[in-house]
Parts: C-alpha cells; structure tokens; sequence
C-alpha cells in the first residue's frame, strides 16, 4: 500500500477535513499528562505526547459502558456503533488492540466490543516523546503492529502516512498528497527503530525465558516480598493497554420503572474480582494481595503468550507510573524474578 | 410496588447530608414518588407507629441518646444509617483521641462543664441499634443514595456496594493522579462509591465514606511520607479524619 508525504499543514487541513465528516478521537494535555478525548479543534491534538492516563481502548470499549436499557415494554440493546477515527495512537498501544481484538472475538464474540471496534478507523503515530517509565522496545517483540488502517510518522521535514486498509484509503479521498520519496520512507523506518532502541526501560530477557521462569517460581517466596505494598487498587489495570476484564451491574433508574445494565473495566489486583458466591456466602480465590499480584504478572507474561504469540504486555509503562507504592513496574519485577 | 413509609431522623451532625438530599435537586423528585414521608426530624407533629424505612443521620454520642434509637428501632423495619457521622462517628469521633477536659474546654469554654453538654465517645449508629443497611459519605452522594433507595424499594436482599477502593473510580475518568501533581491522596485505601469527585476538582481524597476492607495502613503512611511530603505525624494521623473509629488503634467503648 503507498507512502504519502504530508507538510505540517497538509496534516492539519487533513484532521480539519476528517472532523467535518466524523468524530476524531486522539491525544489532548490534561494538566502535566495526556488523554485521549474527543478534539473541538484540530489545534489542541497533540502528537508529542508520551502516553496517555487511560489507553485509546476506551474509544471503543469505554471504561463505562450501558449494554440494556429496559422497561415495562421490554429490553432494548444500547450499543449503537457509530463510525470514529481514533487518531494518533503509538505502535504498542496497536498491538494491544490487537490483542484485544483476538481475546473479544474468540469463544463467545463480544457483540459489544467488535460492533464498536468495526465502525473505528485507527490511525497510528510514530513515539516523538517517551514516556518515562515505557519499555515497548522489548515487550512481546514477536507480535507485530498490526490491525490498523494508516500510520504516521514524524521526520525532519514533515510526515509520513501509509495508507495499510481500505478503511484508511477512504479517509485520503480527495486529498492531494505527494508520495513519499525513498530518502522520506527510509528516515521514517529509522526514526521508529529508533523509537524502540530509546526506550528509558528495558527488558534483557526473551519472552521464553521469562514465561518459564514465572512458571517454575509458582511457590516464590518472591511474591510475598513484591506485593508488600500493594494497595489492591487496581491502578495497574485499569491503566493497562492489555487488560479486558469488566464487572456488569443491573441497576433502576431514578424513576424506579426503568433501568440499565451496564458494564465497568474491572481489575484483578481488587480483592472482590476473585469473589464469588457459594453455598451460605461467598468465597475468593484469592484471597491474599500476593497471590493476586502472582496472578497479573501471570496473565501478562505467561498464560496468555500462546494465544496472542507473544506476552500480553505491550511495554507502555503506565501500570509502573500509575502505582502509587511503585511495585508494579515488570521491568523491575522481572528483573528481580530472574535473578531469583 | 406502594409508597414506602420513611421517617428520618438526626442524631450528633452537622445536618449536611439532609442538606445535600435537598441539593439532589429534580430527577430526585421522581424518587419520591415511591416514598410517604411519615416523620421528619420532629418537624411533623405526628409520630408514626409503623415506619418501613427509617433513616438516621448523625452519630451516637450520647448516652440519653439510646433510648431514642431503641425506639426508632421498635417502629422501623428497615433502618438506614446514612451519612459519615451514623455510618463510622464521622468527623465527630475525631475527638475520641484526644484528651476528654482538653477538648470540652476547647469547643465550651467556661460553659464545659454544663450537663446538657456532657457527651462520650462519638460512635456510629450500630454501636447503640442494629442497622440494616448504611449508606456512606461526607456528605452522601446522590447516586449512592438513590442506588441503596431503589435497591430497597425493589425488596433486594443484599444492597451490593463497591468494596474496591477510591482509585479505580478516578482512574476511570481518567483524572491526573494527586502523586503526579506533587500532592497526597488517601484513594487507594478509601472505600469507592462517590465516583471519585475530590481528586476530578484537583483535591485529595480523604475516605470520607471509611476504608476498604483490608486497608494496606503501612503502605499508605510510607507512600503519603516518601511521596506526598507529609511530616510523619501527619501520615500517620491522616487516615483518622473520617474513620478514627475503624482503624486498629481505635478506643474501645
Ligand atoms: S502490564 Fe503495564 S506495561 Fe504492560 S501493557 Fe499493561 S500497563 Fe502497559
Ligand atoms: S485478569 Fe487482571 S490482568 Fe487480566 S485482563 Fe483481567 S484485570 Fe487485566
Ligand atoms: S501493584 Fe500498585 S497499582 Fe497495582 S494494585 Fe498494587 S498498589 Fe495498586
Ligand atoms: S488521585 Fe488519589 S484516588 Fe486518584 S488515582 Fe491518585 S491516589 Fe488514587
Ligand atoms: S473522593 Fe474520597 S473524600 Fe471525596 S467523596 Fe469520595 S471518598 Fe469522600
């Protein structure tokens, strides 16, 4: 698929043309961090961001999410898709979308989350700034960048965008781009290598060997030790690029004739996500903050490596800047663990 | 579904949670169509001999109190604590660790000693009756209240309410961490429900509504030292504002 060449401009009277058909989502500031929001204005975009608090996920899996609404006269289905760019997204944020895209559709398809997936085109962008704590240069190196429908990339003089879907072939209709010279192809490559190389953490294991560590250190002691501080707050959760788990709750209305369910991410690092009900009250499987902490390492680094063919951690870092007892960090973690 | 019988009832507040009901403003008004006040606050000449829900505000910090809410108890089927005050001791049961002529004097002055200002220790509602659910805050939240309200209504048996902590409603909106700002925050130990609103408008939370279940103290007085830049007795003091009943170096009766 073709390698455009976009000036500064041309990239602002794009955005500007986008929104005028649909709804862009991308990166905005949010006091000293970013977010992913809805733009009023293609000027407040910001495409030298580090990352963002919550992933783009949430442009179509928000974090609250009504499923039914209902009253006397029945259910009706409150998902209603509607079409969206999602604008900006930096390559490992791509990968965990496509994980999520995997693990929604297998076994039971998600209607919710695939119906709302469909109708976003996803346009990628090239990391300008890290985030301090990421380290996508090393997670899951096996599983490509893959499932998006146009990427750009900052270079000295411009940008440029490949056109990868048909989805992202439709949203250049009308436009006048140039194609990208060699020279313009060739220092965007570079530039997100170089992207990689540069990230300020990194891991210094293979994903194998540290799946087979994680499986052998089931009885650590390590545990223990890690999870010390641990809240169970779940900020490493609900701030993962990976994580898809959600509670559903039924709730009326203020009316008390009508109601809702709805559906809310989750987080296993919580102490009522393992609750469940038994005869005569309730039991958790786990019980204890180290066997939970034992369990999101697990998730991301092992149990799901086959399925998804590489771990589910994409190296965004925000699960080690959103910790406020500073453990959560799997570079450190696994580090500690494989010296162990 | 008919109209259910409530009474309400204050006890030792500062009255801000009858005050925020007021503020629910108009979608409230369709709540109370499914509810026959039957006894406000002594406002109402009549007192009612059968109550279907009984709400009290307020905490249990005198002894000449009991009799009063035994009696509430007798008349009500269901009673509901509702408020930090009823719920922990609230703000109230801050004084339940300092010294007792210290703080009568303080708060009295030369009239400390007169006998209608004689109290104990500030206790939640459930030190003197049963209660049967409780609704938490300082103030209350309305979406808490009308979540407890309906579920009541309805005749739900277990009144679900989160038992994850502050942090997974800020994060949710996706707020600016208080620890990325330089500030301190008690989310990550505070009980859920509110919907995160302190930390959105840029202040800490202060567990209004009490802690988890199994609040990591140690860790919370280390991160609010090492992070949040509090002096040590300030850390280790600070998760007492709202809960100096729950936590572990609480007075006995
Ligand atoms: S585990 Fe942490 S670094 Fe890995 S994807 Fe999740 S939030 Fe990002
Ligand atoms: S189990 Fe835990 S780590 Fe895994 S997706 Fe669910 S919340 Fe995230
Ligand atoms: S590891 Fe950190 S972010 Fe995760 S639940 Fe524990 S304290 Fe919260
Ligand atoms: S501001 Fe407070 S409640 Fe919000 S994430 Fe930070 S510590 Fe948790
Ligand atoms: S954020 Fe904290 S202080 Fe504010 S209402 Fe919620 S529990 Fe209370």
């Amino acid at each position: 698929m073709p390698t455009y060449h976009l000036s500064e401009t041309e990239l602002s009277s794009w955005v500007n043309a986008i929104m005028a058909t649909q709804p862009v989502i991308g990166p905005v500031a949010k006091k000293s961090r970013f977010v992913f929001d809805r733009l009023e204005d293609s000027a407040d975009l910001r495409l030298d961001y580090d990352t963002t608090i919550l992933p783009p996920k949430k442009a179509f899996f928000p974090p609250k999410q009504d499923l039914l609404h209902f009253d006397a006269s029945g259910v009706r289905g409150a998902i209603k898709p509607e079409s969206k760019v999602l604008f900006g997204v930096h390559p490992y944020d791509i990968k965990a979308i496509h994980m999520l895209d995997v693990l929604f559709a297998e076994g039971h398809p998600d209607h919710a989350y695939l119906a709302n997936r469909e109708a976003t085109t996803i346009i990628g962008s090239s990391v300008q700034n890290h985030y301090q704590h990421a380290f996508f240069g090393t997670a899951s190196p096996s599983v490509p960048v893959q499932g998006h429908d146009a990427f750009l990339t900052k270079i000295p003089d411009g940008y440029t965008l490949d056109i990868l879907s048909e989805k992202g072939r439709k949203l250049i209709e009308g436009q006048n781009f140039k194609p990208a010279s060699a020279e313009q192809t060739a220092a965007s490559e570079k530039v997100n290598e170089d992207a990689k190389a540069n990230c300020p953490e990194k891991l210094t294991y293979t994903s194998e060997e540290i799946k087979a560590k994680l499986k052998a250190s089931w009885d650590s002691p390590l545990w223990e030790e890690a999870s010390q501080d641990c809240f169970s707050c779940g900020s490493c959760n609900t701030t993962c690029s990976t994580c898809y788990c959600f509670d559903v709750q039924d709730t009326w209305n203020i009316d008390q004739k009508s109601g809702k369910r709805y559906r809310r991410w989750d987080a296993c690092m919580t102490t009522e996500f393992a609750e469940v009900s038994v005869q005569g009250g309730t039991e958790n499987f786990r019980e204890t903050k180290a066997a939970r902490y034992r369990h999101r390492m697990m998730r991301k680094a092992a149990y799901l490596n086959d399925k998804l063919g590489g771990p589910a951690c994409v190296g965004c870092g925000r699960c080690s800047g959103a910790c406020t007892a500073d453990i959560a960090n799997p570079v450190n973690f696994i580090d500690k663990l494989m010296k162990s | 579904m008919g109209k259910a019988k409530c009474a309400w009832f204050d006890f030792t507040s500062c009255e801000g949670c009858q005050i925020e009901m007021t503020n629910f403003g108009e979608p409230f008004l369709e709540l109370l169509e499914h509810v026959q006040p039957v006894e406000f606050r002594e406002a109402m000449s009549e007192k009612a001999e059968e109550i279907d829900v009984a709400f009290i505000e307020g905490s249990f910090s005198r002894e000449a109190d009991r009799a009063r809410l035994e009696d509430i108890r007798k008349r009500a089927k269901i009673v509901v604590a509702y408020g930090a005050c009823a719920t922990s001791g609230g703000i109230n049961a801050l004084k339940n660790h300092q010294d007792r002529e210290d703080y009568k004097e303080f708060v009295y002055g030369k009239d400390k000693d007169m006998p209608h200002l004689d109290t104990q220790e500030a206790k939640p509602i459930s030190a003197a009756i049963k209660v049967d659910y409780e609704i938490r805050g300082c103030p209350i939240s309305r979406d808490d209240f009308v979540n407890v309200v309906s579920q009541l209504l309805h005749g739900t048996e277990k009144v679900y309410i989160p038992s994850y902590p502050v942090c997974v409603e800020c994060k949710l909106r996706e707020t600016v961490c208080q620890y990325d700002q330089g500030g301190h925050c008690l989310g990550q130990i505070a009980r859920a429900g509110c919907g995160a609103p302190c930390p959105a408008d840029g202040i800490p939370c202060e567990a209004c509504r009490g802690l988890i279940d199994h609040p990591n103290l140690e860790a919370s007085v280390k991160v609010l030292k090492e992070k949040g830049k509090l002096p040590a007795r300030w850390a280790e003091s600070k998760a007492r504002m709202f809960t100096a009943n729950l936590l572990p170096d609480a007075k006995a009766d």
